[in-house]
């Protein structure tokens, strides 16, 4: 046995302890390094989330209890986050309540809400998520970047919009309703299902990249060389609106 | 009695016309009051001057000849003055129209009129089409295009330049209200920032240089509007950070 081995063995027990210290110390930090925000509100029917959020990832489902849970996440610095109760409209505002701080870290929120709230969420940048919802409204928008995941929906009015990331919407159109969804670089997908009716206006003039699947029948107009798809499917009631203004944008039978 | 009863009968009184008990009040009510007395010297002494030389003042010399003077004067007022031929003037004559003139003005006034307030309701009618100014060329009817050419509408290109502009200014405010908070932000929020309004202007340029080739390119110019629309709303949700 060479020297180098022999001093390899005498001290490897030594970074064993070291490297798992190291370990112990870093969750210690992370935990520490992080607050948890909660707190629950009983909710009247048709209750309205209204949440703003600065940075980090917002999670909305529907559950089957007349009250509203709010459970965040605060990275450091820690924002202030102080839900208000306005007459059977919960709002969270974590840009008005931290206006002069401009260095905080990200909120994740995650809010349980029953499922006929009508859901109203924005970030400057981060993921929006709702799902098991079937208020009248869902809108969702990030002023940057952020995926958009919209599942299992039931609303009239549905709305969901950003600069940079993915928009995914699977749920219901309702007779009547209003579906709009826009992006500037990101993909857009709808599933939906096939016994749907409405009028789709469905741009993206830069890919060009328009696929209606199961939808694509006769009903529908490829216009401007194709930058644009207008058309009825079914009795046409409700309206859905679809722009990319340089990715995708498809659909899927449900 | 009071001022008032007294000062209502001093003119009778004077005259002798009140029965004894009356005049009696009054002569108490002048004896403990002064204003009144004073009232009552006063009419006294212009009854005193009227009863002296009346009869000259209200009788004129001659006065039949006096009336028929008045009367001369207020005929020869009455009469009407004999008309003055004028030769007629050439701005009297430039008025003057024919029946069937007047009718052709009348109807040129009411199509004018007519087409004004079909104008009007239609602008009225469509406000969001008005508002966006993103009307297509296509959608113009052939009395729009006309009243295009004439310069009485815009055009839709000069519309739709026009709420380019008005957009543009707008980003400019709310670029002013970012380039000061900006130095608040952190340097995540900072390149977050940075990389949409890219994105976005990459966007704004390429429908910008598509319209530049092709004016009439209405879908690009509804895109320009859609994205500079992003990027204020993008400027404005980080003026407040």
């Amino acid at each position: 046995m060479s020297f180098c081995s022999k001093l390899f063995s005498f001290l490897q027990p030594a970074f064993r302890s070291m490297a798992v210290a190291a370990l112990l110390t870093a969750l210690a930090l992370s935990a520490a390094a992080q607050k948890k925000f909660s707190r629950t509100y009983p909710a009247p029917n048709n209750v309205r989330l209204q949440l703003m959020n600065k940075s980090g990832t917002v999670t909305v489902e529907g559950w089957n209890r007349a009250e509203i849970q709010i459970v965040a996440t605060l990275e450091a610095p820690a924002a202030n986050v102080s839900p208000q109760n306005l007459s059977g409209t919960i709002v969270i505002n974590l840009v008005k309540d931290n206006q002069d701080r401009g260095d905080i870290g990200n909120v994740n929120f995650l809010v349980r809400v029953p499922y006929t709230t009508m859901v109203d969420i924005e970030t400057r940048m981060g993921n929006l998520n709702v799902s098991n919802v079937r208020g009248g409204l869902v809108r969702a928008r990030i002023s940057t970047e952020g995926d958009i995941t919209l599942t299992n929906i039931g609303a009239s009015a549905v709305s969901a919009e950003n600069v940079t990331g993915d928009i995914f919407y699977d749920g219901e159109i309702v007779a009547g309703g209003t579906y709009r969804f826009s992006s500037t670089r990101g993909a857009i997908n709808l599933r939906i299902p096939f016994n749907s009716s409405f009028r789709v206006v469905a741009t993206a003039p830069t890919t060009r990249n328009i696929s209606l699947g199961a939808f694509g029948g006769g009903g529908i107009n490829f216009i401007g060389d194709g930058r644009r798809v207008v058309g009825k499917f079914g009795d046409g009631s409700a309206t859905l609106s679809v722009t990319n203004q340089q990715g995708s944008i498809s659909f899927f039978r449900r | 009695m009071n001022c008032e009863e007294c000062r209502s009968t001093i003119s009778p009184f004077l005259d002798n016309e009140l029965d004894p008990a009356l005049a009696d009040g009054v002569r108490e009510h002048l004896a403990i009051c002064l204003e009144c007395s004073a009232v009552c010297e006063d009419l006294a002494a212009i009854f005193d001057v009227c009863r002296a030389d009346g009869e000259d003042l209200l009788t004129p010399p001659n006065s039949p000849a006096l009336w028929r003077r008045i009367s001369n004067v207020i005929e020869s007022e009455v009469k009407p003055s004999p008309p003055q031929v004028e030769p007629e003037q050439s701005s009297r004559r430039f008025w003057r129209f024919s029946l069937p003139q007047l009718a052709a003005g009348f109807a040129l006034i009411a199509v004018v009129s007519s087409l004004l307030t079909i104008i009007g309701i239609r602008a009225y009618s469509r406000p969001e089409a008005a508002a966006s100014s993103l009307r297509s060329s296509a959608e113009e009817t052939t009395m729009e295009k006309v009243l295009g050419k004439l310069g009485l509408i815009s055009t839709p290109q000069q519309a739709r330049e026009k709420h380019f502009a008005e957009q543009q200014k707008a980003i400019d405010y709310w670029n002013a209200r970012v380039a000061m908070r900006r130095a608040e932000w952190n340097e995540k929020t900072r390149e977050a920032f940075d990389r949409n309004m890219r994105v976005i202007d990459e966007s704004v340029a390429q429908y910008t240089n598509i319209l530049k080739q092709d004016p009439e390119d209405d879908l690009s110019a509804e895109m320009l509007d859609s994205v500079l629309t992003d990027k204020m709303n993008l400027l404005r949700d980080f003026s407040d950070l």
